[in-house]
This record gives C-alpha cells, sequence and structure tokens, in this order.
C-alpha cells in the first residue's frame, strides 16, 4: 500500500462540490427567471440542492476528522488558516455595506434635506431594542466564551448548559430583530437610508441565523461526544465566527443606529 | 446518523422534562470510529450506509434535473415568443 509523502488530508473524491456549484446556478438563474416569469420552481430547487449539499459535505468533513482521525495537527492548522480567510473575506463583505453607509451619511445629498437622517425618516431609538440587542450579544459573547473553557476542562454538563444559553441569545436576539423590522417606521424602499439600514443589518442578521445553525451543530456534537479537551476546532471555528457576527452588530449599531440616528 | 440525532433529542428533551429519569447520551465514537475506518474502499461519502445512498441519490437527481430545467428555462427565455 503506498504511504503519502506529506502531512496533508487528500480526501476521497466527492460529489458535493458539483452539486454545490449546481445549486449555486440554479439559485442565481432561478432568481432571474423568478423575477421576470414569476415561477419559484428553479429557486426552490436550487435552496433544497444547497441545504442537502452543505449538510452531507459538513456530516463528511465530521466523519473524515472526528471518526476517520485525518484532522492531524498540520491539517487543522490548515483549517484554522481556511477558517480566518473566510472571516476575513466576510470582514470585506461588510466593509463594503459600511461603506455605502458613510458615503450616503457623511455627505447628504439635497435630495435628502442635506441632513442625516434624510428629512421625513423617523429612526429608531438606539438606547431601546437596539441597546438590548446589543446586551444580548455581548453577553453570547461571554456564555461561549464560557463555552470554550468547560470543553477545555473537559466539564460535559456546563459545555453543554453554556452553548445552549449561547444559542438561546442568538434565536432572542433574531426574535428581537424580527420585531423591530415589523415595527419600523420606515422600509427598505425609503430612500437611501431604508436601502443602507435593511442591507446592513439584514446581512448582519443573516450571519447570525448562520452563526447560531453551526453554535447548534457544535451542541449536537458536543452531546455526542464529538469534541475533547484539546481537539474541537469545530467549536472554535464556530466561536470565531459568532464573535465576529458580534463586532458586526457594534459597528452597526455605532454608525448606523446611534451616531445615524 | 439521523437516528443518533433524533436518540439524542428524546433523551435531552426527557432529561430537561422529568430531571429524576436521567439517562446518559451513550459516546458511540469508538462505533463511528470502527464503521469509517473499515477497509473496504468506500468512498466517505457513502461509508455510513444505506441512508447515505439514498440521500446521494436525491441530492445527484436533483442535480441532474435542475440542470435540465436551467437549460430548459433559459433556452425558453432566450425565444421571443415563448416568453
Amino acid at each position: 500500500m503506498a504511504h503519502q509523502a506529506h502531512a496533508y488530508h487528500m480526501v476521497d473524491p466527492s460529489p458535493w462540490p458539483l452539486t454545490g456549484a449546481i445549486a449555486a446556478l440554479l439559485l442565481t438563474s432561478g432568481t432571474a427567471i423568478w423575477f421576470h416569469f414569476h415561477s419559484l420552481v428553479l429557486v426552490t430547487a436550487g435552496m433544497i440542492l444547497l441545504i442537502l449539499t452543505m449538510i452531507q459535505w459538513w456530516r463528511d468533513i465530521i466523519r473524515e476528522g472526528t471518526f476517520q482521525g485525518h484532522h492531524t495537527p498540520p491539517v487543522q492548522k490548515g483549517l484554522r488558516y481556511g477558517m480566518i480567510l473566510f472571516i476575513t473575506s466576510e470582514v470585506f463583505f461588510f466593509l463594503g455595506f459600511f461603506w455605502a453607509f458613510y458615503h450616503s451619511s457623511l455627505a447628504p445629498t439635497p435630495e435628502l434635506g442635506g441632513c442625516w437622517p434624510p428629512t421625513g425618516i423617523i429612526t429608531l431609538d438606539p438606547f431601546e431594542v437596539p441597546l438590548l440587542n446589543t446586551a444580548v450579544l455581548l453577553a453570547s459573547g461571554v456564555t461561549v466564551t464560557w463555552a470554550h473553557h468547560s470543553i477545555m476542562e473537559g466539564e460535559r454538563k456546563q459545555a453543554i448548559q453554556s452553548l445552549t444559553l449561547t444559542i438561546l441569545l442568538g434565536f432572542y436576539f433574531t426574535f428581537l430583530q424580527a420585531m423591530e423590522y415589523y415595527e419600523a417606521p420606515f422600509t427598505i424602499a425609503d430612500g437611501v437610508y431604508g436601502s443602507t439600514f435593511f442591507v446592513a443589518t439584514g446581512f448582519h442578521g443573516l450571519h447570525v441565523i448562520i452563526g447560531s445553525t453551526f453554535l447548534a451543530v457544535c451542541l449536537l456534537r458536543q452531546i455526542q461526544y464529538h469534541f475533547t479537551s484539546q481537539h474541537h476546532f469545530g467549536f472554535e471555528a464556530a466561536a470565531w465566527y459568532w464573535h465576529f457576527v458580534d463586532v458586526v452588530w457594534l459597528f452597526l449599531y455605532v454608525s448606523i443606529y446611534w451616531w445615524g440616528s | 446518523m439521523y437516528k443518533q440525532i433524533y436518540l439524542c433529542l428524546q433523551q435531552l428533551s426527557r432529561r430537561t422534562i422529568c430531571s429524576t429519569a436521567r439517562r446518559q447520551v451513550d459516546n458511540m465514537v469508538k462505533e463511528k470510529q470502527k464503521l469509517f475506518q473499515a477497509d473496504n474502499g468506500i468512498p466517505v461519502h457513502l461509508k455510513g450506509g444505506a441512508m447515505d445512498a439514498i440521500l446521494y441519490r436525491l441530492t445527484m437527481g436533483l442535480t441532474v434535473f435542475g440542470t435540465g430545467f436551467v437549460v430548459y428555462e433559459l433556452l425558453s427565455a432566450s425565444m421571443p415568443k415563448k416568453s
């Protein structure tokens, strides 16, 4: 039997990159077909295919790491680099929307009344629900750190409790934000204020949902004894992502909710 | 894996509802390691059993159907009369 002369993990041939690419094709062309011809078939098929791809791809990574032992220290280092690079790309994604916000708000045009917030816009009070949301996310940052230390110290019950609490706080944030969206006195169609507000906070909310899902998968894995006190990179990646989501909110809160009000 | 998740959630919900009837979730990692390290040449995406094959076929079926449907929709959208 041949042995590899390097430390890297050569994965088994997998169909998921192809199914993921087709899912992207269906989502993009499906959106265009939906806009022009009112048919939701393609977009729906794309969403289902995307979810199936994600579930099976990440299920396979868990199998390769936890059950087959392929995530040796050099491989884990590569996974760490990968997650950091991915989060960095997400930072740049949000930077674009902050650029758009500051572009419009630092030099408001005459069409807006030459002021920010624009004439006629009733802003949300930053010291009501948005401040509560800030407290909720900051608290969730504490609980996820508690979960990490519990895992490192082999405290199984505490790890499950603190991770559950983190996820519940994430759900609470999403619920509060949904209520705010429903009750807001302005919409996405209300000029550049509405556009920058809902696109920036909307993408943030999507990332909260993604982060909560990632943490929930970690909770299930923790319950099933996948993590050891020395090796729990999946959890660390989820925690990094969660802290990133928290930091983005802090910037959103200070820029759009507070300064922009 | 899905039976595992169902059993875990069942045990978890029983535990939270009735604190006296505590039953530990069993550590199945050793069995899983044996299953996935078996030297049978099966790739990891099919190595878990029959459910893997069913999910794979479902996913690939949707992929093939989707590709065909996109080609049809885009061709029909490019023909002036058919849109």
